[in-house]
């Protein structure tokens, strides 16, 4: 075999491989939803079964898992809709701010944005506790906004800068104001920016654990702490474990086909350039 | 005033209610003695707290295993995100859809992650933990119950969960070296090792630092995955700092220590993300 060839073997075999390690674990995860009790404790596990649809019935109606799901879902556009009526003019602004003042600014919502979650939910749990608002989805969002906030504003902030100048400024001359400009002729040419940067804002209010696990208790908890609570049982119900984490992937298998050229953005806060 | 700072106060006003407040209030109950449900209320303790807490060996262990799990996590995510950078640089049939299946990951709630992997290690159920390790002969051995292989396994997971962040980063780094420092390099004889030592690591300086640093940040604050798969047992074989930082403000409800924990990590991880932080915002 020529060496070009045997490269290529190579380089393909182990994409093949890493493939296959990000996609099994997940791949038998939604496998074994569809199984009872008895065919999750066969040992060897059986790959041929017969499928049952019993755990996801089990979830759909029964009451506190669905309301889990309903909380995420409130919690998360909650937190998608507040940061983007406030980080919208914001990113706007601090794109075409080109002074001391903006870039003090950014520093300022950066290092909130970087901030570890532990040294905000003390204070916020103190707070809520006095206010009588634990197990609220109202304290989970309002603390959400902390991070979602500087997250939204700097994602659109560097996309914003992305478009021309020039778009503007035909507007600008004609005597509109810089609001009537962002109204006029930014927002209709940054729609798909700003549906990528409220995808990612949501996908994180979705995922977060630490603060909503602290902050509720039982009438308010959100999808991942529902899991963490059931996964903590003694008598550990695999079988609906398995339904309930299918469930709460689908917004990651939904987002990733649509945001995947933005996530590197929204990881990195634009540390790296594309 | 000018329109730009007016499109801008909003969103500055409410962060700042949002986040300043909270932060003084955060250094300032660090100082303080406090048991939420303990109706006598706080009084002042001054730096109390700071001592009984770097004095107490459960804040020595927690420290020691955020060490550990974070050293192991971010080099091992950052090696693997390098080589897999490098594979999907070269031309691969159905490069999209196999870069989609790597990224996957980062975008799973942590809590998911640790489950899965929960599930796979599981002694009871799982296709590793139960029927691999009878397999091997090693059935009696429990992947999440024995100290050393449950922090091992946990580093495992959240190297499974993270490594699309250095991936990306890479990727992005690599398409930006330019091709003709390649094509020079071939054309004097390089081999691919040589190539790789003289142009493309010197090129990568920057996006291995934003990744070791972001990676880094990242495990310092680890909770969902661990919490899940050990709950930072057995013993404390797995209790990082915010694991501690909980059960000591949210199980024993003792706030001012809680706080203490807060304002350390706060300061750690703005220790380690300034330098992020200034080439980002220039």
């Amino acid at each position: 075999m020529p060496e070009s060839k045997l490269k290529l073997l190579v380089i393909y075999t182990l994409a093949i491989v890493a493939c296959f390690i990000v996609v099994f674990p997940i791949a038998w995860l939604v496998v074994s939803s569809f199984k009872t009790m008895f065919q999750i404790f066969q040992i060897p596990p059986q790959l041929i079964f017969q499928p049952t649809l019993d755990n996801y019935q089990r979830l759909f109606f029964g009451g506190q898992l669905m309301n889990a799901f309903t909380n995420s879902l409130i919690v998360s556009a909650i937190t998608v809709t507040v940061s983007l009526v406030l980080a919208v003019p914001a990113a706007y602004s601090l794109s075409r701010l080109n002074n001391a003042v903006g870039r003090n600014v950014g520093f300022w919502i950066i290092s909130v944005r970087m901030a570890p979650a532990f040294a905000v939910i003390v204070p916020y749990f103190i707070i809520m506790y006095y206010l009588k608002l634990i197990d609220t989805i109202w304290a989970v969002a309002i603390t959400y906004l902390v991070f979602a906030i500087p997250f939204t504003t700097w994602l659109l902030k560097i996309t914003f800068e992305e478009l021309p100048k020039e778009l503007e400024e035909s507007a600008l001359i004609d005597g509109a104001t810089k609001t009537a400009a962002l109204f006029r002729v930014i927002l209709p040419n940054a729609v798909p920016m700003i549906a990528s940067a409220s995808i990612l804002t949501f996908v994180l209010a979705w995922n977060e654990f630490l603060m909503a696990f602290i902050l509720t208790s039982r009438d308010a908890r959100t999808v991942p702490v529902l899991i963490t609570a059931l996964s903590g049982t003694h008598k550990l119900d695999w079988p609906i474990m398995a339904a309930i984490t299918t469930v709460s992937m689908i917004p990651a298998f939904l987002f990733i086909t649509f945001v995947q050229r933005y996530l590197i953005k929204g990881l990195t806060m634009g540390a790296v350039k594309t | 005033m000018r329109e730009e700072y007016k499109l801008l106060l909003p969103a500055v006003c409410v962060l700042a209610f949002l986040v300043a407040a909270p932060t003084f209030y955060l250094f300032y109950t660090s100082f303080l003695r406090w048991f939420l449900r303990d109706p006598t209320g706080p009084t002042f303790a001054g730096v109390e707290n700071y001592v009984k807490l770097l004095q107490s060996s459960d804040f020595a262990i927690s420290l020691t295993v955020t060490l550990i799990f974070s050293a192991a996590s971010v080099t091992f995510s950052l090696l693997l995100g390098l080589g897999l950078a490098l594979l999907f640089s070269e031309d691969l049939r159905g490069k999209r859809i196999m870069r989609t299946i790597i990224v996957l990951p980062i975008v799973l709630p942590p809590v998911v992650v640790g489950f899965t992997w929960k599930f796979l290690l599981s002694s009871e159920v799982g296709v590793i933990g139960a029927y691999f390790m009878r397999l091997i002969g090693l059935g009696n051995l429990s992947l999440l119950g024995d100290p050393t292989l449950a922090l091992v396994s946990v580093i495992i997971a959240d190297i499974w969960g993270k490594t699309p962040l250095p991936f990306l980063i890479f990727l992005a780094g690599l398409a930006g070296i330019p091709s003709i420092y390649y094509e020079s390099a071939k054309i004097d004889g390089a081999g691919s090792w040589q190539i790789f030592r003289s142009i493309t690591l010197p090129n990568m300086k920057k996006p291995i630092v934003v990744a070791a640093i972001l990676r880094t940040i990242d495990a310092f604050n680890s909770f969902d995955v661990i919490f899940v798969m050990t709950k930072g047992g057995p013993g404390m074989a797995t209790h990082t700092l915010p694991m501690l930082g909980w059960k000591v403000g949210f199980y024993y409800f003792d706030v001012g220590t809680a706080s203490a924990i807060g304002v350390i990590l706060l300061l750690i991880v703005m220790f380690l993300s300034m330098p992020l932080i200034r080439s980002i915002s220039r």
